[in-house]
């Protein structure tokens, strides 16, 4: 059921990226401050957006899961969680480079953009011990769509505190006084942000199509009484 | 916070180059790593299979002879 279209759009996703980083190395001029190495912020910031905007994603399905008790929602959530969560890795590496490049530090302690998304991270790599900690499949569901949605909620206050914080170095590019991306880099940003989006959510949707299968696997397992292998505690919710 | 060289000048093409090249490959890399990941899965997921499609055939033979002792029985009754 999940890996139904799941090949055209990873047909769609690698076209979407090569477009993308065509268009980073072959059309979007060189920034008159940072030059090349400002490369990396047609990387960096969309997987930024990604991942924060999939961890309030995984919050909206939490609620979902909470209201009607259907447990493709939690498996939906846990999902977008831990996809964003490597997409949050990702960020952290590729920052720690941009800021090694142009600041000579590989990481600025008292820069509230970075500070804050390192909390959000950590935030969110609590989820999974938090998960398993608890035995019981329902309430494990459950407690981890109040915390989905608690932590869901922080995203977009963190990203306003840090937005209205005075920022040191990191720049502010969307939407200040100082003017913006011009035209070109505008469009190969947006491409970009286009191309790491459809990542994300082809992704989810080969996790949730494998966890599927895994869930239908065990499921055919018992129907035919075969000896239980590996019967330890579960690491991820089950998709049937 | 005068340790950050705000305002310094771009770094070259080729010194700026490594740091570019390096954020991509990291990038890459974790879709690969990914990937790698979800393949060795799916190898999992087709050797269960397998292992069930042959229990399950072993199973529907064995009932079948199971089947055929029973009819022999009741006919010599």
């Amino acid at each position: 059921m999940y890996g139904k279209g799941l090949k055209p759009l990873s047909i769609a996703t690698v076209a979407a990226i090569a477009v993308a980083f065509s268009l980073v190395f072959f059309y979007a001029p060189l920034d008159a401050d940072q030059g090349f190495i400002q490369k990396i912020f047609y990387l960096h910031v969309p997987l930024a957006i990604t991942a924060l905007v999939g961890f309030v994603i995984g919050g909206v399905f939490a609620i979902l899961h909470l209201r009607g008790g259907d447990r493709r929602w939690d498996a939906y959530s846990y999902v977008s969680i831990h996809m964003s969560v490597i997409f949050g890795v990702a960020v952290l590496i590729t920052g720690a480079i941009w800021a090694k490049a142009s600041w000579g530090h590989w990481w600025v302690w008292d820069e509230p953009t970075l500070v804050s998304f390192l909390i959000v991270f950590l935030m969110y790599a609590t989820y999974y011990p938090f998960r398993y900690a608890i035995e019981d499949r329902d309430r494990q569901a459950r407690y981890a769509s109040v915390f989905a949605i608690v932590a869901g909620a922080f995203v977009p206050l963190n990203f306003m505190a840090v937005r209205l914080a005075q920022s040191l170095v990191h720049p502010r590019v969307f939407a200040t006084a100082n003017g913006g991306l011009p035209g070109s880099m505008m469009l190969t940003f947006l491409v970009c942000l286009a191309a790491i989006a459809l990542l994300w959510v082809t992704l989810v949707k080969l996790e949730l199509t494998a966890k599927s299968a895994s869930g239908q696997l065990k499921r055919l397992r018992r129907a035919l009484d075969a000896p239980a292998g590996g019967g330890g505690p579960r690491i991820a919710p089950e998709v049937s | 916070m005068d340790l950050l060289p705000i305002g310094a000048p771009a770094l070259p093409l080729d010194e700026a180059g490594k740091y570019v090249a390096g954020a991509y490959v990291v990038f890459l890399l974790l879709l690969l790593v990914y990937v790698a990941i979800m393949a060795a899965k799916l190898q999992r997921m087709e050797r269960e299979l397998r292992e069930l499609a042959g229990f399950a055939e072993n199973r529907a033979s064995g009932e079948a002879a199971a089947g055929s002792d029973r009819e022999e029985v009741s006919a010599d009754v």
